[in-house]
């Protein structure tokens, strides 16, 4: 279950985003991390991207029920749509992925059909330093394309961030530097 | 003006290139000490070059570009190809750590020729940052660091091609010079 049904202010540079911690109870955390690790992950490697992956969105299972549930049920949907001030949330669509040594996800808006709010919430049941890469960086870019670093927000356990999906959106995943596994669950709120 | 190795240049070696690269899915030949570039300046004055989501590199003159424009390496190219390239464009493009290319920057490139000297000196292969070619429906063309290693990739409108992601970890450049021949 979720451990909160309001979401804290919105930050709105470099574009509208929030961090809501301690998002799962501490039962429901347990039982997701659980599932997650039983989970027999794909390789993908492409010039975007270095992770491994695995589609929740269809999966039946008692505990990804309840996270879709926590995640994307109405009533939390509507909590995020109410925030960030767009229209109605329909659904959500969920993926875990775990970036190992050297895995990356580089610059990109997720400007891709009806998403709307990409959300990510963060299980790396141990405290990620700086140094160790895989901090979610948000940028600024000019008309030309040139980019500048504008936050890097490093995951902490249980904690999820969202972000409106716009042309100025754009984000990556930090390099990961140490032989650590990054897990998320990730996916977006669709119009 | 650097020589092409003689062995490039002898006719059974033509003939053999020749076959090789047009019986290949994506034809390519990867040529390996291509060239004596030894009196070559390897300092080209570079500027960043970035539109995010894109590229991130630094870029600057081919450091060959004389050579790359000459009757003599584009006679060459007609010969190992059976082509008709005419040459269309040369930089010399530097990955540094953190620096990428992605495939969709040539989404809208034409048919071409794309030629690739290397300059990469003490590569990891671990660093990434190895070309990468794309063509629908085809195996990827993988095309790892390779200090003076020439690379000619024939591409059809659609393919796309780019440098991957330098790691963090590196602690050099991949240097290339990227070259591009318009075909008919």
């Amino acid at each position: 279950m979720r451990n909160t049904e309001k979401i804290p202010t919105l930050i709105k540079n470099p574009f509208p985003h929030v961090v809501v911690k301690n998002f799962l109870d501490d039962q429901t955390l347990d039982l997701v991390t659980y599932a997650l690790a039983g989970l027999e992950y794909e390789f993908d490697d492409s010039d975007l991207f270095n992770y491994l992956s695995f589609g929740l969105t269809d999966v039946d299972h008692p505990v990804i029920n309840i996270l879709r549930d926590d995640l994307g049920d109405k009533a939390w949907r509507d909590e995020v749509a109410k925030r960030f001030g767009v229209k109605k949330l329909s659904k959500i669509d969920m993926s875990a992925y775990v970036y190992g040594l050297g895995s990356f996800l580089l610059p990109h808006d997720d400007q891709v059909e009806d998403r709307i709010i990409a959300y990510s919430l963060h299980l790396t049941d141990i405290e990620i330093a700086e140094k160790m890469g895989g901090a979610l960086h948000m940028y600024e870019a000019d008309d030309a394309g040139k980019s500048k670093l504008v936050k890097s927000i490093i995951p902490e356990y249980n904690s999820l961030i969202m972000f409106e999906v716009s042309d100025k959106s754009w984000h990556q995943v930090g390099e990961v530097l140490e032989d650590i596994q990054r897990l998320t669950v990730t996916g977006w709120y669709h119009a | 003006m650097p020589d092409i190795h003689f062995y490039y240049l002898a006719k059974e070696t033509i003939s053999n290139l020749k076959m090789i690269f047009n019986s290949s899915d994506v034809p390519f030949l990867r040529l390996s000490k291509f060239l004596d570039i030894e009196s070559v300046d390897y300092k080209p004055n570079l500027v960043d070059d970035e539109n995010i989501g894109y590229f991130r590199r630094k870029k600057g003159p081919a450091i060959l570009e004389d050579f790359w424009k000459s009757t003599e390496f584009i006679d060459f190219l007609c010969n190992v190809t059976d082509l008709n390239p005419k040459f269309s464009s040369a930089n010399h493009l530097s990955y540094s750590a953190g620096d990428y290319s992605l495939l969709h920057m040539e989404e809208s490139a034409p048919k071409r020729l794309a030629v690739v000297y290397d300059f990469t000196k003490k590569w990891r292969l671990e660093w990434g940052g190895n070309d990468l070619y794309f063509s629908p429906g085809k195996e990827h063309l993988i095309c790892n660091r390779d200090y003076g290693s020439l690379m000619i990739v024939k591409l059809e409108k659609g393919d796309l091609s780019c440098t991957r992601y330098v790691s963090l970890k590196s602690k050099d450049s991949a240097r290339i010079d990227f070259v591009t021949y318009d075909l008919d």
